[in-house]
């Protein structure tokens, strides 16, 4: 059953950038990629990367955390130099690391979701979907950083409102950290996929602006702030 | 002197100077008369006896300075258990030959004025006579001597008494000599008292002095610096010469070290680099070795089962469990806590079964008895989803105030618990019986789509804590 249940609206020719350092791993990503994607550019270095996406302007850039060059900065470096084309370009972090730091970084400096990179091509290729449709996607780990980080009882007063998570939002990343793709989440909560989605972008926005001091604390580690 | 402990010597209040002669009489033994009577003797012979009064006037405390001194510095632990372990009966034999040797010290030191006596007083009170004995707990303590204070002060003053005999029975002194180099040893031993121990016992141990040999080493460099001294001050004769030669000497020195600051400055720059260096190097050694012990093997045996993807599958996924711990886990964080051990446990199931199993984990708590069982109900739990439910195993592990709990999600076929022989224990008893039995509970939902395990183990106590809450606490 895996991987059958999220059936994001299929876009027709998603232009796509592949940026990873690793050319073996951009190359054995592409040829399991579906074919309806388009890899309209690579790139192995954060320089390369903001001019291969300055030019080519793509739908979806999919991006390691870690990359050389730049200022050192890696994944989160391309994205906040990429500003200019933040409302057309979205961003997936494609990650082998687990230290909690990087995935938020990137986060925070603006992707749409974190995916990692054991994960399967299918898996890939209906997160890239995902997100060029506006989506967040979350992976079980970022949802297990998310609960984390922002705590596991909701929130009761209005005005924290970005420092906690609602209690739907709360089933939602639980159910996502134990497995459950959109789809069964949203079977096992009664509620459209659509309602799903929408809370996962919800707390994607709070993770991205929540000053939290556990999301502080990490960005200021990585001089985000 | 061995069966009642002598008295310490103290000034008495009970006085008609200053109570020299009652405290010497009461420390003593003798009559106080006597002692008076032998005072003003020997301040007849050549004024020896008011020295020693004014000498002990200066140096022996009053009785009530005394008790003072006892109160703020008891005396050593040891100290009277030494001093009693000396007096059980039947042990007659060490109690004599400690007496024996008590008496012989403090008969050696008594011509020099007792220091030894004044000392025993002083320092130890009571527990002073078997502390002067060769058993004495300051004899534990390394190289410290019992009293080497008071033994320098008698040396010094029989060396002065020596001279001066020397001098009255016509013996030709090079005072010009010795009295330089007596100034240079009395400097160098009041220096070394001058040091509290630590800085003593540093000392010793940097110029290699506690090792044998060290000594040797350490005594002949102060011969050497104390003859070089003793002939610059002697041979010369004149001081302006001296003075002269040292001040030249130094202007020598100094410019030396002008010339050669640069020089050693760069020396010590590369020094440094060469260091930084070299633990670099070590770094990546230790990387390169580490690579090649895990990694490296790995990727042969690999290439060598290419054709089993189960295997295959199995040796990449513990190699990249054994990495990652190895790269972002710092030695011995969460040991002995949940999150860990379940992570173990998920582990061993990989290992065993080829099938991944993703764990995620969200808060923390030390192992008890019931999540000891909780993470075996579990392992049963993932065992069966990566053998029957075929695909990758997704387990949460969630710590809060109210519970710990698991969940383990397989998407395999299914089953009905109804359907599950009876003789097949494994969910029945290793699952649901173990969390029963432990205070928890065990929900099995199984549908075409997977199977999901959820156990839950309500909180005895409240030792659990999220990141977000220990963060809170604090802030």
């Amino acid at each position: 059953m895996s991987g059958t249940a999220p059936e994001p609206a299929e876009i027709p020719g998603i232009r796509l950038v592949i940026v990873d350092d690793h050319a073996i791993f951009r190359s054995g990503l592409k040829a399991d990629l579906d074919p309806s994607l388009l890899v309209v550019g690579e790139a192995g270095s954060v320089d390369d990367a903001v001019r291969v996406i300055a030019e080519v302007r793509p739908d979806v850039v999919l991006l390691d955390v870690h990359l050389p060059g730049g200022r050192g900065g890696g994944g989160h470096e391309v994205i906040t130099s990429s500003a200019a084309l933040h409302g057309t370009t979205r961003f997936l972090a494609l990650s082998v690391s687990d230290a909690a730091e990087d995935v938020v970084s990137v986060i925070r400096a603006g992707a749409r979701g974190y995916i990692t990179k054991s994960a399967s091509g299918k898996d890939i290729t209906d997160a890239i979907n995902r997100v060029a449709g506006g989506d967040a996607v979350f992976s079980p780990r970022l949802a297990g950083f998310v609960l984390d980080a922002f705590g596991t009882s909701p929130a009761e007063i209005a005005d924290d409102e970005l420092d906690r998570l609602s209690a739907r939002e709360l089933e939602v990343m639980r159910l996502i950290a134990r497995g459950y793709s959109y789809k069964e989440v949203a079977k096992e909560l009664f509620i459209g996929i659509k309602t799903v989605e929408t809370h996962v972008s919800a707390v994607l926005r709070k993770l991205q602006l929540s000053s939290r001091h556990e999301l502080t604390h990490w960005a200021a580690q990585r001089r985000l702030l | 002197m061995s069966t009642s402990p002598t008295p310490p010597l103290t000034r008495s209040a009970d006085r008609w100077l200053a109570g020299v002669c009652q405290g010497l009489a009461m420390h003593l033994g003798w009559p106080v008369r006597l002692v008076r009577a032998g005072m003003v003797l020997a301040v007849f012979a050549g004024g020896a006896g008011a020295v020693f009064y004014g000498f002990l006037w200066l140096f022996v405390p009053t009785a009530d300075e005394m008790l003072r001194s006892a109160e703020r510095r008891p005396v050593s632990p040891i100290a009277p258990a030494v001093s009693h372990g000396f007096q059980p009966p039947g042990s007659g034999a060490a109690q004599e030959v400690a007496g024996a040797s008590a008496v012989t010290l403090a008969a050696g030191s008594a011509p020099q004025g007792s220091p030894g006596e004044k000392a025993k007083g002083r320092a130890s009170g009571p527990a002073g006579a078997a502390a002067g004995s060769g058993a004495s707990p300051g004899g534990k303590r390394g190289h410290t001597l019992p009293y080497a204070r008071e033994i320098l002060t008698g040396s010094g003053l029989l060396f002065l008494g020596g001279i001066l005999v020397a001098r009255h029975l016509g013996v030709n002194v090079p005072l010009g000599t010795i009295l330089p180099g007596a100034a240079v040893l009395a400097g160098a031993a009041i220096a070394w008292m001058q040091l509290d121990d630590a800085r003593r016992t540093g000392l010793v141990s940097r110029s290699g002095a506690n090792r044998s040999g060290g000594w040797i080493r350490l005594l002949a460099g102060l011969a050497m610096v104390i003859g070089g001294v003793l002939v610059v001050v002697s041979g010369s004769g004149s001081w302006e010469q001296t003075w002269l030669a040292l001040l030249a000497s130094i202007a020598v020195l100094g410019g030396v070290a002008l010339v050669l600051l640069p020089w050693a400055l760069k020396f010590w720059r590369d020094l440094e680099r060469e260091r930084t260096g070299r633990i670099r190097e070590t770094e990546r050694a230790e990387i390169a070795a580490h690579l090649h012990d895990s990694v490296l093997q790995t990727l042969a045996l690999i290439q060598r089962r290419a054709g089993s993807e189960v295997d295959v599958v199995r040796l990449a996924r513990a190699q990249e469990r054994e990495l990652r711990a190895w790269l972002y886990q710092h030695p011995g964080e969460g040991a002995g806590l949940m999150a860990e051990r379940l992570r173990t446990a998920a582990a061993e199931v990989e290992d065993a079964t080829g099938q991944v199993v993703d764990v995620v984990c969200v808060g923390d708590a030390p192992v008890s008895e019931q999540h000891e069982a909780l993470v075996q109900a579990c392992r049963e739990a993932m065992l069966n989803a990566a053998r029957h439910g075929g695909g990758a195993v997704s387990v949460y592990l969630e710590i809060s105030a109210a519970a710990t709990e698991v969940f383990v999600r397989d998407r395999g076929r299914g089953f009905s618990l109804a359907t599950v022989p009876a003789d097949r224990l494994g969910i029945r008893e290793s699952i649901i019986g173990r969390m029963r039995r432990h205070g928890g509970s065990a929900e099995i939902l199984s549908s075409a789509e997977g199977t999901d395990v959820r156990l839950r183990l309500p909180s005895f106590e409240s030792t659990t804590t999220t990141k977000a809450q220990r963060a809170e606490e604090t802030r």
